[in-house]
């Protein structure tokens, strides 16, 4: 994120099948003052095509990071997370934060078992929903994602 | 649940056996038939010693009738041949006392005869006949041996010779002859009845033997049928019992199915319930921030331009739109709730139990020292009444049901009095049941049943809450495989008895 120390942008992945929450999570990060692009995939099909293979994908080119919602219409988030941070290129080492409405202990353990980064239960009331999404805005803001020519 | 009861109603019918009093009845019947055929043989046995016992008297009377004709006879004989001797030798002293003695003996003798056959008619005419065939004998003798005493030998020798007495002789021996005919008849007579009687028992004996064998075919013929109705009966029976642990095992597998299928419902349904309630929410704070925007320039509106404002737009933002806005919020935040409740409840359905040793004491204590703080609050005490049985159940499930009735306890306590909490427990057959006792506001009986369903409240709503409490607890209680409930009046405290099995069966259902 920082972009004076790195010249390439950061694209945030969101991949997540509700508009609303979408919407609700950009306006919360750009409120944060996070104005990294944002892009929006609603299914895991797709996004698995945008981070694999798409031109400015972060597999093929530029640092990302991933948002990730477990309840997608046509595969689980999880399956996504086994994708990517099973997968041998640099997509591996592509922060994925878990960002969803499930607080089963099991569904989180699972998570970090595969090697999600960061899990991020979304609160129900809004007002701690927004202020965790700021916060998360506050802490993308500071992270380092690694350098893509690392992996090379 | 409907089937199990339809199949319950219908097997009692079987199990009734049909055949017990119509055995006994007929083996009372063949037994008295048997016992009455073991008389009828002792009766004819009795009859048959006595008919012997007539017989033997009968023969024994013929042979001294025959013995009595015999002596006679032989009397008769030494008479005449001591009456030729003495003709022949008249020196001979003996030969005269002889005759003597026979001509004594001979009357004697004839009338005993005479008394021995006094039962017979015929008998006593050749008695009589025999009497006048000796009389002329008798004489005749008496007339020889008077002239031989008088030295009169020769003419008592001629007289000899002219007498008949040969010829009276054979007629006497024809008359005793025939008498001895005639008892030899009657002999066989009473042997061949003798016979006969003998015969007639043999056939009773056999007749009440074939009886008693028949009688003995027929009680083992109606034991072994009975034995072997008793035999299908229990197999039946134990076919019955193993269908009907079947059918139970398979409702009761239908049943958990059924409950499962509930449990995902209710979590997929509240989990997928909160997505659109994050929007909901979310976009009505937006709502808000943007209304508050609007109020504000409706207020400079107001001051700077107060003709663009109309009463309508006012209104629309100082009260229409913080109003919806506000009902729009309670509302979503109050259906958060119960969905977050209902996903609880689930959840716990979906919980494996682990059943482990408790003491039950010790589990009450840690409660009561979680919320020691409130206690002090709210001026109440929880008694513990030592001791309590141990149980082996799943920990969590009972401190989440204690938990929640203490806390009731806590929560529902009557204004102005010292709020009392007693927990105690006792052990009843297989089971403990455990008391949760207190002096609070109480439960109107008529809300009893009501309080514990979800979201259901009962008194005064002056306390939070939604009226999940009760639910989970009696949801749990049902889970460890027991019951639980209310005796209360209001006003006077509560009492819940929970029911719980002393022992948990350990289950192996995965989430």
């Amino acid at each position: 994120m920082n972009a004076s120390s790195n010249p390439q942008s950061v694209n945030i992945v969101m991949i997540e099948d509700d508009e609303g929450h979408a919407r609700l999570i950009e306006k919360n990060i750009r409120r944060a003052g996070i104005l990294n692009e944002i892009r929006h995939f609603t299914d895991g099909t797709t996004a698995l095509d945008y981070l694999f293979n798409a031109a400015d994908g972060p597999q093929r080119n530029g640092p990302a990071l991933v948002l990730l919602d477990l309840n997608l219409p046509d595969m689980s988030g999880t399956d996504i997370l086994a994708r990517i941070k099973g997968s041998d290129g640099p997509v591996r080492r592509t922060p994925v934060v878990v960002l969803t409405t499930t607080d089963d202990k099991v569904e989180i353990q699972r998570c970090y078992d595969l090697g999600a980064n960061v899990y991020i239960t979304k609160p129900v009331n809004y007002e701690s929903f927004a202020q965790a999404i700021r916060q998360l805005g506050l802490f993308l803001s500071v992270i380092q994602v690694p350098d893509l020519d690392d992996g090379r | 649940m409907l089937l199990i009861a339809g199949a319950m109603a219908r097997s009692p019918t079987l199990f009734v056996s049909p055949r017990e009093s119509p055995i006994g009845k007929r083996l009372t019947t063949l037994m008295s038939i048997g016992f009455l055929a073991l008389v009828a043989a002792g009766i004819a046995a009795a009859w048959m010693t006595q008919r012997n016992q007539v017989h033997a008297r009968w023969v024994e009377h013929t042979y001294r009738v025959e013995n009595a004709i015999i002596d006679l006879r032989r009397l008769i004989e030494e008479g005449e041949t001591t009456r030729r001797g003495y003709l022949l030798a008249p020196d001979v002293p003996l030969l005269r006392t002889a005759y003597e003695a026979t001509a004594r003996d001979l009357p004697v003798r004839l009338s005993a005869l005479d008394a021995l056959v006094a039962d017979n008619a015929l008998q006593r005419r050749n008695v009589v006949e025999l009497d006048a065939q000796i009389g002329p004998i008798a004489a005749a003798r008496a007339q020889s041996i008077a002239l031989v005493d008088a030295g009169r030998v020769v003419e008592a020798r001629d007289l000899f010779h002219t007498e008949t007495a040969s010829r009276r002789m054979m007629a006497v021996r024809r008359t005793m002859n025939r008498m001895i005919a005639i008892e030899r008849t009657l002999l066989a007579q009473r042997d061949a009845e003798l016979r006969d009687a003998v015969h007639a028992f043999y056939v009773m004996l056999a007749l009440t033997g074939v009886l008693l064998v028949v009688v003995a075919l027929i009680s083992l013929a109606a034991v072994l049928t009975y034995t072997r109705d008793l035999g299908r009966s229990r197999d039946t029976l134990n076919e019955l019992n193993a269908n009907l642990e079947a059918i139970v095992a398979d409702r009761t597998a239908d049943l958990t199915r059924a409950n499962e299928e509930i449990q995902r419902f209710a979590y997929i349904v509240s989990h997928d319930l909160r997505s659109p309630l994050v929007n909901v929410m979310g976009f009505t704070a937006e709502l808000e921030a943007s209304t508050q925007q609007l109020a504000q320039l409706v207020d400079r509106a107001e001051q700077e331009a107060p003709h663009l404002v109309s009463e309508d737009a006012r209104l629309a933002a100082r009260e229409d739109l913080p109003e919806a806005i506000g009902f729009i919020r309670t509302s979503t935040q109050k259906m958060d709730r119960l969905i977050n409740a209902i996903l609880m409840l689930s959840r716990q359905g979906r919980r494996v139990l682990s059943p482990e040793r408790l003491d039950l004491v010790a589990l009450v204590e840690n409660i009561r020292d979680a919320m020691t703080h409130r206690l002090t609050e709210a001026d109440a005490e929880i008694v513990i009444e030592q001791p309590m049985p141990d149980v082996v159940s799943d920990r969590f499930s009972l401190d989440q049901i204690l938990s929640n009735l203490v806390d009731n306890a806590v929560k529902y306590l009557k204004p102005g009095v010292p709020g009392r909490i007693t927990v105690r427990g006792r052990r009843q057959a297989s089971r403990i049941i455990i008391e949760v006792a207190d002096n609070g506001r109480g439960i109107d009986p008529r809300d009893h049943s009501r309080v514990f369903d979800l979201f259901r409240r009962s008194g005064t709503q002056d306390r939070p809450g939604e009226g999940i409490g009760l639910a989970t607890v009696r949801a749990l209680v049902f889970r460890l495989g027991g019951h639980i409930e209310v005796s209360s009046t209001l006003g006077e405290g509560a009492t819940f008895r929970l029911t719980l099995p002393l022992s948990l069966e350990p289950q192996d259902r995965s989430e």
